[in-house]
This record gives C-alpha cells, sequence and structure tokens, in this order.
C-alpha cells in the first residue's frame, strides 16, 4: 500500500503556490495536512502527478478577530481549533466540533482548509462552517475572492474551488456572548466519520429564539444547513418548542446516503433525533434573557 | 525553519535533513516515500510498525516537533528540518524506562507487541498535555491506535498508573 | 464502559479478582517440597523489554543484505475466466526483477495438505496462483519482485489481466443451489464438508414426546482475525548449499517447514525456519497461504536474493482469510421446567473458496462441544449434522476458537427457550448445568467432562454481576423506557490432543554456569510463553527464573511441535515443560547427592542450590558446581550417571482437555440512536491451575473484546458481486480502548490431571462473548417483542429490529 510517483512541490508563499496551481494545472492536488488525502494516495485511489504542499506557506496559518468575525488560516490545524482560547471564546461551535475530528493524532496534523476543500459531507468542519455562513476566501493567480459557505460546497467532495486556486482563510461571524451552541452526532466508533450529526447555534431574547444556526453532518452530497427550520423558528418561544418535531422537519426533505455503515432512514431518523438534541442542548447554553 | 521553495520530480529522489531521537541526519528519498517507511528503511529504526498505512491503526506513531502523528501520512520531505523522536528515542537502555514504557510492563499492557511503540507515543504525548485525565479522557486518548491482542485493559491500566506515577514527580 | 450509576457492585481491581479453589504454595529454604515460587504470580512479562522500546525483530524488521521486494496481482472479480494476462510491460520496468505467473510457478507436483489434516483429508483443490480461472477476488495472479515494495506496486499496475467475468456463489443459498456454478468445477459440487450423525434409534420420538419443542435458527456474519501484524515472509533459496532460509510471521517454524519440505519435494533439512516477534494472528497464520507458498517457490526460481513480500492490510482484509459466517438451527425438547430433553442441530459454514486447513470446516468440532455444559438426557439425546459451503469468496482460515458456533447458537438457543417458557435464563441454565457432582461426565456427544465447573462459574458470574439487583434495576429502567439488557453464556472449552497435536516437547539444557536454556516447539505470538514456560520450569527445577531463559521459533534449535495455537500450550507445552524439567531435577539431584554424601530423596534444590532438607544451614551445592561435575569432572560423577546436565522430554496430552468460563454482561441500548452500551462485563472461569493470573486475565480479555467487535462493529462484507466493500481499517471496524468496557474477572481453580493441572483458555473469550452480547441486546429488546436472531449488531441494525418490533406490536394491536 504505497502511494505512486508523484512531484512534490513546497512553495514559500501564496503567491508562489497559486503561480504552481495554475501552472500545473489539473496534475496538481494541494497537500496540507494529508489526513484524508495521504490515504485515499497510499490506497491509490488519488495519484495526482504532482502534490503542492502547503505546509510551509507563510502566513496561512493562525487565527485572528477581524470586524467581528474570527479569521482562521487554511493551515490552522485542528488542535489550534480545539485548544486555542481566541477559538472557543470567538467561536464557540468551532472549538466544539473540533474534538469530534478523528483522533488526537489526526487533530495534530489535519487542518482546517484541508477538511473544508475536501468537503466531506460526513466531516464535522463542514457543516460548522455551512452553519454558520462562514465566509471562504480563495487566492489565485489574479487576487482572491471570497465566497460564502452555501457556494463553496458544490456537491460530493466538489467545492468552488478552482484548479489554480488556493483556500488561504474562513472567516467565521462571532455571535454575540450568551449564544448557545453544540455538537451532537452518531460514529460508529468513537473518532469515526458521524452516521449522521447536528451542530446548533442559537440566541434568546426575552425567552423567544432570536437568532438559529442549524447545520446537518453527514444527511446529503454537501454540508447542509435547515434553513427552512431557523426561518420558522426565529421569533418563536424557545420553551414552547417541541425539538423532536423540529428535528423531523429539519431532515424532512434530505435524502442521506447510504453506505455499509448505515442506510438512508437510519440517518434520517437518527439525524432528526440529533437536531433535537443539539439544539436542546444549545439552548440550555443560552442565556434566556 | 528558513524559508523554502523545494521542487522535485516524480521518481526522483530528495535529500532531507531531520533531526531523529536527537541525531541530526540525512536522507535521500522519493517524494512519496512515507516517513515511516523511510525511519524502518532508510534509518533502519524498525521499532516504527505499519499495521495498515492508511492512517487509521496508529502502530506507526511517531513524535513530528512533540506532536503524536501517524508517520504513514506524512511524506519524509514533509519532515525537512523536523525532530522526530521514535520509539528508539525514548530510552537508552532497559534500565532507563519511561514511566510510561514501565507501566506498559507492569500492567500486561501488551501481549504481541506489535502495536506498542504507536501506543506508547501516543500516550507520552497524550499524558504530556494532560497529566491528570479521567476515565473518558483517557479513552479518548488511546481511541487513536488499535490493539487486537489485550482487549485494552492493561493499557487502561497502565495510562492510570503512568499518570499518577508522573503525578508523584 | 463500566459504570457505577446503576448502583451495582463496584469494579473489582485485577488483585482482588475471586479465586476459588486455589492453593497458595508457601515453602522456606529445604522446608518442603517443590514450592510454587513463580507459578501463580502475576509477573511480569519477559518478553516486554524489547517490545516497548521498539527492539523486538518482526518479519518486515528483516532487511538482508540484496532483499527484493514482492507485490501481487490480483484478481478484482470474483469468478471467471482468464482470457489474457500481459506481463510484457511489468517486466521491462526499470527495478523490476521478475514477474512470475502460474505458468511458471505451479507445477503439478505440488503438495497442499496440512500435517494437521493429513494426507488423506479432503481438502480443497490446491494451486499456487490462478492460471485459468478465478475464484475469489483478491485472488493472486502473478507476483511482482522488484528492488522496492513501492517498485512491485508500481510494476504491478502494468499487469494487464483480461478476465471474461462469470456468476459467482455468493452466500449460502446460491452455494446450495439447484444447478448451481461450482466455485471448483473439479468437484461434483459445492459442498466442501458433511457431518452426518448415524441414525440413533428412538430419536425422534423423544421430540414426538417431548412437552415442549422449539426451533430456531441464527446467523453469524463474516467477521475477521486481522492481527495488527499483517503476514509476512523472507525467503532465501541458497543455490549453493540448495537450502531454504525462511522466516515468517507465524504460529510456529515446524508446520512451515514440514509443509514447504512435501510442497517442494525436498528435505526437511533442506529448509530452515525461523520466526522472530510475530504481531499477533488469532489462528490466521497458524497454516502457510497461497502467498507464502508463491513467495517462496519465487525465491527458489530467482535464487540467492532473498524476496520479502509483507501483506498490506487491504491484502490482509481482502485475501488474508476470512472466519465466522455460518449458520446454525437448533431444535430443542424441553419439560415444562425448561430441562433439557433432546436436541439436534444442523450446522452450515461458508469456507469461500480457498480454505486453511483441509477444507475449512470446523463443524466436527462443533459437533462434538455442541452439548456444553448441559445433562441433556444423556447420550443419544443430541444430533449434530453439518454442512460446509464454497464460495466465491475469500477463503476461510482457524480463528479463535473455530468451532464457536456451536456456542452461539446453543447459548442464544438457551436464552430464547427460557422467555418462551417463562423462565429466566440464569434459572434456565441452572436446571440444566452439569454440577461437580456428577464429575466424570459422559456428554451426549460422548466427549467425558472430569474436571470442568461450569455451575460454579455460573454462579459466581451472576454474584458478581450482581444479576438479582440487575433485573430489579432493569425493572424500573424499563418502566422508564429505557432498553436494558443482561446476557448469559455458559460454555466448555475443549483443547485437542490428537494427531500432531497430542504432543509438546521441552529440551533443556544447563550451562556450566547454572543458567537454563530450555527449548521448545512452540511459536508464541502474544501469549507469553517465555514468561510462563519460565515460570513452570524454574518451580519444577528450583531455580531463579531470572537464570531461565526459553528458546522457540527456530526449527534447528527447537523439538518439533504443531505451533502455538488451540490453547494448548498451558496443558500440553505446559505438561512437556513440567515433564523436562522434573527429570532434570532428578538427575541434578542425583549429582547433588552424590556430592552431599546425602539420599537423593533427601536433598532438595532451591534457588539454584541444593541442600539437604530438614537441615537448614548443613551443606549445599549450587547448580553450577553440579553442572561443573557434570560437564568438566565427568569422573567425579555417581557411577551409572550420564555426563551433562541436558534432557528432552516429550509430552504426550490426553486426547482431550477441558476448561470452562461463563460470561455475564449487562447493556443499555439508546432507543433512538440504536447505540449499545456495555455497562459491566464479568468473566468466571475455570481454567485450572493459572500459571500467570495476569497472562490469563489478557488472553480473556482479548478474546472478549474481539466478540464486542464481531457482534457490534466488525463486518466483512460481500456485494452480491462477490465484491468484498470493507477492504481498509476505515470500513472495517476494529473497536478501540473508547468501545470496550472494564472487564472483571473471577477465577474458579479445578485443576486438571495434566501435569501442573493447567489448562487452556486462549480461545474461550472469544467462544463465549458473541452468544453473551446478542443475548443482552435480545433482554433488552424483549419488551418489544424483537427477534434477535443474527449479526451484525450495528446501530442501523438495532434500530430495524425495534422498528420492526413496533411495527409487529402496531399490526398486533386492534384499532
Amino acid at each position: 500500500m504505497k502511494p505512486a510517483p508523484f512531484g512534490y512541490h513546497a512553495p514559500a508563499d501564496v503567491a508562489e503556490a497559486t503561480a504552481l496551481l495554475s501552472e500545473l494545472g489539473d496534475d496538481a492536488k494541494v497537500l496540507a495536512g494529508g489526513q484524508s488525502l495521504v490515504p485515499m494516495m497510499a490506497l491509490r485511489l488519488a495519484r495526482p502527478e504532482q502534490v503542492v504542499d502547503v505546509n510551509r506557506v507563510a502566513g496561512l496559518g493562525g487565527v485572528r478577530r477581524e470586524n467581528g468575525t474570527l479569521v482562521v488560516g487554511a493551515t490552522t490545524r485542528h488542535v489550534a481549533l480545539e485548544r486555542d482560547p481566541v477559538v472557543a471564546a470567538a467561536v464557540p461551535l468551532l472549538a466544539r466540533a473540533a474534538p469530534y475530528i478523528g483522533h488526537f493524532q489526526i487533530r495534530n496534523r489535519g487542518t482546517l482548509g484541508g477538511s473544508l476543500a475536501h468537503a466531506d459531507a460526513a466531516a464535522e468542519l463542514p457543516a460548522v462552517a455551512r452553519a454558520l455562513d462562514a465566509e471562504f476566501e480563495l487566492a489565485g493567480p489574479d487576487g482572491t475572492r471570497r465566497v460564502a459557505a452555501a457556494a463553496f460546497f458544490r456537491t460530493l467532495f466538489t467545492t468552488a474551488l478552482e484548479p489554480d486556486e488556493l483556500l488561504v482563510a474562513v472567516r467565521f461571524p462571532i455571535w454575540r456572548p450568551r449564544s448557545g451552541f453544540a455538537v451532537a452526532e452518531v460514529a460508529r466508533r468513537h473518532g469515526d466519520f458521524a452516521l449522521a450529526g447536528a451542530v446548533c447555534g442559537v440566541q434568546v431574547d426575552a425567552g423567544r429564539i432570536s437568532r438559529v444556526a442549524i447545520g446537518l453532518i453527514g444527511m446529503g452530497s454537501v454540508p447542509l444547513r435547515a434553513e427552512a427550520v431557523e426561518r420558522s423558528l426565529t421569533g418563536s418561544e424557545a420553551a414552547a418548542l417541541d425539538l423532536d418535531d423540529v428535528g423531523a422537519q429539519a431532515v424532512a426533505g434530505t435524502d442521506p446516503p447510504s453506505d455499509v455503515h448505515a442506510g438512508t432512514h437510519y440517518r434520517a431518523k437518527v439525524g432528526a433525533a440529533l437536531v433535537a438534541r443539539a439544539l436542546s442542548t444549545a439552548l440550555k447554553e443560552a442565556d434566556h434573557g | 525553519m528558513a524559508e523554502i521553495t523545494a521542487t522535485q520530480d516524480a521518481g526522483t529522489e530528495m535529500e532531507v535533513a531531520l533531526t531523529v531521537n536527537g541525531e541530526a541526519r540525512r536522507v535521500r528519498v522519493e517524494p512519496r516515500k512515507t516517513l515511516a517507511d523511510t525511519l524502518r528503511e532508510d534509518l533502519g529504526l524498525t521499532g516504527t510498525h505499519l499495521g495498515c498505512e492508511h492512517g487509521v491503526c496508529g502502530a506507526c506513531t511517531v513524535l513530528l516537533d512533540g506532536a503524536a502523528v501517524r508517520a504513514c501520512l506524512v511524506f519524509a520531505v514533509q519532515a525537512e528540518g523536523a525532530e522526530v523522536t521514535t520509539i528508539e528515542g525514548l530510552a537508552a537502555d532497559a534500565d532507563s524506562l519511561t514511566a510510561v514504557q514501565r507501566a506498559f510492563r507492569e500492567h500486561h499492557g501488551l501481549q504481541c507487541g506489535f502495536c506498542t511503540p504507536g501506543f506508547v507515543l501516543s500516550v507520552t504525548a497524550f499524558l504530556r498535555d494532560n497529566p491528570a485525565p479521567g476515565e473518558e479522557e483517557i479513552r479518548d486518548g488511546l481511541s487513536g491506535n488499535l490493539c487486537r491482542c489485550t482487549g485494552y485493559q492493561g493499557i487502561i491500566r497502565a495510562v492510570k498508573a503512568a499518570a499518577e506515577e508522573m503525578g508523584r514527580r | 464502559m463500566s459504570t457505577d450509576s446503576l448502583g451495582t457492585e463496584p469494579a473489582r481491581t485485577a488483585r482482588e479478582n475471586p479465586v476459588v479453589g486455589a492453593n497458595g504454595d508457601q515453602a522456606g529454604p529445604f522446608g518442603g517440597a517443590t514450592a510454587a515460587r513463580w507459578v501463580g504470580r502475576r509477573m511480569p512479562r519477559r518478553e516486554d523489554a524489547r517490545l516497548i522500546t521498539g527492539r523486538g525483530r518482526y518479519v518486515d524488521d528483516l532487511n538482508p543484505p540484496g532483499t527484493v521486494h514482492v507485490a501481487f496481482v490480483r484478481s478484482t472479480v470474483a469468478r471467471g475466466r482468464i482470457v489474457g494476462l500481459d506481463v510484457d510491460a511489468a517486466r521491462e520496468m526499470p527495478g523490476v526483477v521478475a514477474v512470475l505467473t502460474a505458468a511458471e510457478v505451479n507445477s503439478p507436483s505440488h503438495q497442499f495438505w496440512q500435517t494437521m489434516t493429513g494426507p488423506q483429508s479432503v481438502g480443497t483443490p490446491g494451486r499456487v496462483l490462478a492460471d485459468t480461472d478465478v475464484r475469489y477476488v483478491g485472488e493472486p495472479i502473478a507476483l511482482v519482485v522488484a528492488e522496492s515494495r513501492y517498485l512491485a506496486e508500481d510494476a504491478a499496475e502494468l499487469v494487464d489481466v483480461d478476465i471474461d467475468v462469470e456468476d459467482p456463489v455468493v452466500g449460502f443459498a446460491a452455494a446450495l443451489a439447484e444447478g448451481a456454478p461450482r466455485v471448483h468445477p473439479e468437484l461434483a459440487d459445492n459442498i466442501a464438508e458433511e457431518v452426518p450423525t448415524a441414525d440413533i434409534p428412538g430419536f425422534e420420538e423423544r421430540f414426538d414426546t417431548a412437552p415442549h419443542v422449539f426451533t430456531e435458527t441464527f446467523d453469524q456474519h463474516r467477521y475477521l482475525c486481522v492481527p495488527m501484524e499483517t503476514r509476512g515472509v523472507v525467503a532465501r533459496w541458497d543455490p549453493w548449499t540448495r537450502r531454504l532460509e525462511l522466516t515468517l510471521s507465524g504460529q510456529g517454524v515446524h508446520e512451515p517447514r514440514l509443509f514447504y519440505s512435501r510442497m517442494l519435494g525436498i528435505p526437511e533439512d533442506a529448509i530452515h525456519v525461523t520466526m522472530g516477534d510475530v504481531g499477533g494472528s488469532f489462528g490466521q497464520k497458524m497454516f502457510p497461504m497461497r502467498e507464502e507458498h508463491a513467495v517462496v517457490i519465487a525465491s527458489r526460481l530467482i535464487g540467492g536474493r532473498p524476496l520479502k513480500w509483507i501483506e498490506d492490510r487491504a491484502e490482509n482484509l481482502i485475501g488474508g482469510g476470512h472466519a465466522r459466517e455460518e449458520r446454525i438451527e437448533i431444535m430443542v425438547a424441553t419439560d415444562d421446567r425448561g430441562v433439557l430433553l433432546a436436541g439436534r442441530a444442523d450446522h452450515l459454514e461458508d469456507v469461500g473458496a480457498y480454505p486453511y486447513p483441509g477444507n475449512g470446516s470446523a463443524a466436527g468440532s462443533a459437533a462434538g462441544m455442541f452439548p456444553g455444559p448441559y445433562r441433556w438426557a444423556g447420550p443419544g439425546s443430541v444430533k449434530y449434522t453439518g454442512r460446509a459451503v464454497y464460495t466465491n469468496t475469500c477463503g476461510r482460515c482457524a480463528y479463535r476458537g473455530p468451532w464457536m458456533m456451536e456456542t452461539t447458537g446453543r447459548e442464544q438457543m438457551m436464552d430464547v427457550v427460557a422467555r418462551k417458557l417463562g423462565i429466566d435464563p440464569l434459572e434456565m441454565r441452572r436446571r440444566n448445568v452439569i454440577s461437580r457432582e456428577e464429575l466424570p461426565f459422559t456428554s451426549p456427544s460422548t466427549l467425558v467432562y472430569e474436571t470442568i465447573s461450569p455451575a460454579e462459574t455460573l454462579e459466581q458470574a451472576a454474584e458478581l454481576i450482581g444479576y438479582g439487583r440487575f433485573r430489579r434495576e432493569q425493572e424500573e429502567a424499563r418502566a422508564q423506557g429505557r432498553l436494558l439488557g443482561v446476557g448469559l453464556s455458559l460454555y466448555v472449552e475443549p483443547q485437542f490432543g490428537f494427531g500432531n497435536l497430542s504432543t509438546e516437547a521441552a529440551t533443556i539444557r544447563v550451562e556450566p554456569s547454572g543458567k537454563v536454556n530450555v527449548s521448545m516447539g512452540t511459536g508464541s505470538h502474544g501469549q507469553s510463553v517465555e514468561t510462563t514456560m519460565a515460570q513452570v520450569v524454574a518451580d519444577e527445577l528450583g531455580v531463579p527464573i531470572d537464570d531461565v531463559r526459553i528458546v522457540q521459533g527456530d526449527s534447528a534449535a527447537t523439538p518439533y511441535g504443531p505451533g502455538t495455537g488451540g490453547s494448548r500450550t498451558g496443558a500440553v507445552a505446559g505438561g512437556a515443560a513440567h515433564a523436562a524439567a522434573a527429570l532434570m531435577r532428578e538427575r541434578v539431584l542425583g549429582i547433588a547427592a552424590h556430592m552431599l554424601e546425602a539420599s537423593p530423596s533427601d536433598v532438595e534444590m532451591v534457588d539454584a542450590v541444593v541442600g539437604v532438607r530438614g537441615v537448614p544451614g548443613g551443606p549445599t551445592v549450587t547448580l553450577a558446581e553440579i553442572a561443573g561435575l557434570a560437564y568438566f569432572d565427568t569422573d567425579a560423577l555417581p557411577p551409572g550417571s550420564e555426563p551433562g546436565l541436558e534432557v528432552s522430554r516429550r509430552y504426550k496430552a490426553p486426547l482431550f482437555m477441558f476448561s470452562n468460563a461463563c460470561h455475564a454482561v449487562t447493556i443499555e441500548i439508546d432507543r433512538e440512536t440504536g447505540k449499545v452500551d456495555i455497562l459491566r462485563y464479568v468473566v468466571s472461569e475455570d481454567c485450572g491451575n493459572m500459571i500467570n493470573p495476569m497472562v490469563v486475565e489478557g488472553q480473556i480479555a482479548g478474546g472478549v473484546v474481539q466478540g464486542i467487535g464481531g457482534v457490534f462493529y466488525e463486518h466483512m462484507i460481500y456485494d452480491s458481486d462477490g465484491n468484498p466493500t470493507t477492504t481498509t481499517f476505515m470500513d472495517y471496524l476494529v473497536p478501540t480502548a473508547a468501545e470496550v468496557p472494564d472487564l472483571e474477572y473471577g477465577h474458579v481453580v479445578t485443576p486438571s490431571t495434566t501435569p501442573g493441572g493447567h489448562k487452556g483458555l486462549g480461545e474461550g473469550g472469544a467462544i463465549a462473548s458473541p452468544a453473551a452480547l446478542v443475548n443482552a441486546v435480545r433482554d433488552a429488546l424483549a419488551p418489544l417483542g424483537a427477534t434477535v436472531n443474527g449479526q451484525s449488531l450495528s446501530p442501523d441494525r438495532i434500530l430495524e429490529i425495534i422498528e420492526a418490533a413496533e411495527s409487529a406490536t402496531a399490526d398486533e394491536t386492534p384499532s
């Protein structure tokens, strides 16, 4: 189980990286943490002719607050999302989702940008980015552009990234303090990709929901957001909610995949229960003042 | 680490300089050669084991700049300038075992021993970052390494014992 | 995870585990006969120092000069004709040494039988590489030898195989269908084995006249050994000495030596097999398989250069040998109290295409063990039939208790019947279990139990898990809509002592320094043989354990043994160690008595010093002094005494040996997600006198967790085209530390009749756990009226079962 041969490139900055990507075209694959790509290469299911390793690209890592958003560099490793107090304070959902990613050895190496660009709908970070409506900063040979999460995730393992583009940072909106956040998921084993899951954020004012975000893990070919449910919840009385009903509505219309670990029916049914659980936890945390 | 720009074609070898168990080493490897294979084949450090080569079993776990990582998911060329610690780097001889190694021995944390180097390195890093872990944290911390012999019973006992011993020092 | 939230008994630490019936020998210097100083102790292992420091030596750690690497080209089709095989591009690739196909490798003169099955055995048609057709996905078609594994895999991709796909035989129904395609066209049908039972007069009447008759079918899915180290071999044919140097990852060195001697038609003497550390096996590596054969033959064809093949994980999962895909239909007759009056079992095994060993069937062993720890109604009250079928899937290999379907089926049947009769499963077992007073007991399958204690382990397990209290807690939980369950599994574990499994030998050499070398035919792959056998020899001989070294894994330096497996080490290898050490002690004491001018019956050795019994502070002589005399001053030896201190004894084991155990487990099922949380898991076992309780508990734990994996996580799935779909560790789910509970152990000690009173137990954990776990799920779902007769029990499957039960209930409810 050895990877096929490839050419290796370790650019030092974003300009060099995008120039390389533009030059190499479809033959190139960006290598970040490598925790998804390298297994595929070992199995020869992925066999890029050229690998552009962005781990040494200056300025791609790290987090900073900027204009009400948390800007997370693409090569920020999962372990930093999990441990950095700045992340926990600004985007608690990101910090809480991170421990669900694989195992600590995976999180030591895996990166936010890698996970999002890989766009596995069963992964946690794409669901968080989608739920919170994060903005993706893509650098290309002609400069950078910003893409909303809804537009970034196109279909199964496919994103808005062009072959010559590099994901450089992701901007997460910072919710006000006293919001509630929660992650609920079911995986076959601890650390496995979720069979189904939900991420939630909620704000409550005077007993009524004033802001809510619900992202679904593993429920479709892309990370989903239960936007219709969010709209119907906004303004409703938090204490009067029928959470089971909310869960059922959140997954209504989804067509979750079926594989050796669970079928479509299971994912839909359990997804609904997990939405209810995540929302219940988030509501408990949210300051109802 | 100075900024570098490295470019190498497929099939040709690259020179990589890294520090392994405190010693400066140089190897010439193809870009596709994993750090695990490089440690085993080019540096003779066969204590790093390959159990799956696709990043699940954890037998190849090493410390890369102090962080426990799967050496099968890192290419050796990526370790340019890095410090790597393998199982061979933990104890100079049988009389200077680390607390983690001693605990594995005293609590029957291994049978066939194949997964053991990966566990020992994972636990070493885990206890460094979580000196007083609870039961659930221990299981979480161990869940990135597979063992097929022990049913994890002795391993969990060993982690508790090592944490206790290290806490006393 | 173990939890006290239910107010159950606190978990016991290993050192507090109850031991019933053990005797703690204590003795001072020269104060008594052989004192047990090492046997029975929780001794840390002597293997560990090298293994925890990365200094073990596994087969992949060998890189003799000139080593070349092997990769296989394998079939991607389950069944079909090979209509084209083009290896030219691969052969021309730089770095490639050779590309070999059936044309070069296969030979009609090859013999394929294992020593255990014998030349007369009805085996599977043998071949090394696929020639004109392919019979399972993963079947090796060609092997590429190159300067590195990377290059070998590159070249393997260049081999062009053209296969005309044919309909494969997948599953029992397809294999048994009228006019089914034959997996092996050389054979008449897909039946690999049939275990018929002679007509038992009056058998049918037992059912006709019984108050109750129940019939149920239990399915088990395919799951695998999955040692953390895959298979591997380094082979070098020396063209000048005409000898094969073979190192492999296996369970012993002697079977490969004999096997390849027969296969290649060369004397045993021309083959030297060594084995270093081995990273687990669980049955998979007991017998060399086709890939090893191919490498050995290729090494001979190439000559001079060492060939190395290390199976990768995908190869291991796809083609390394599979297990456990079985079905059993059980019919039992009982009286109103649940007393078993008669039983009939019909067992079906899927042995794949190329099983190992022989035809892969374990139904014969299962037939013997099916009556288990229960009385039934004596001889003639139980009947067992079995069939094994070939399919176009990976062949079956041995896996820890290959016959375990008898326990998986029987123990589930006990629960099903108990529930139907309104009897608690514990009470049902109490009414049928064989008690100590009934020993020796001849089972309905005519096996004679002499030293088992199933009733005692049943009671101990029930007490340890707090069975009665759990039932009350369960009732309260059920009232809240929670799904709690308890499962029991009671069994008798055999160790077979027939054929080539009947003996083990130990050769002991006391060095002039007094150090003790023990050569054994064992092939340890995690069983702690270097520790346990040293414990036995140190005690029996009377030397410090640090003076004893166990040598194994070298065919030139050790006596024949069939390999470590079949739970035989404690009783059989232990028997040899006891016997050889006793003989050595006699020799040593004879010389010592002469030196001390005492009678041999008056002297004893403690810590390698011989003194006269009852004379503390009297004259002594050390083992080194005795050895010095024996080797270098032979004229000073007592008259008639043989010079030197070298003895060898081969121990012949009884035909059958038995241990027994009871597993008890409590679980809670999350009704919304189908996830199972194991609350507590208790094993009460009787393996006779324990050599090292730490090792005993380690063996149990490993087996139990393999059962947990099997029931809840691991599943090798084939699609209808015969494609395996769970071929990486991302899909074939081995449990982690987060999925297992803290195990609790109870020990009942009934010494066996073998030397030392030890019994084997290596397989039991894996034999009994699946039934206990499925029974717990069945119990948890009982209030819903659910039927749980199959595995694997993934969360998805559990929700399906719950929903099926709920909709059945809804249908029955009049609207």
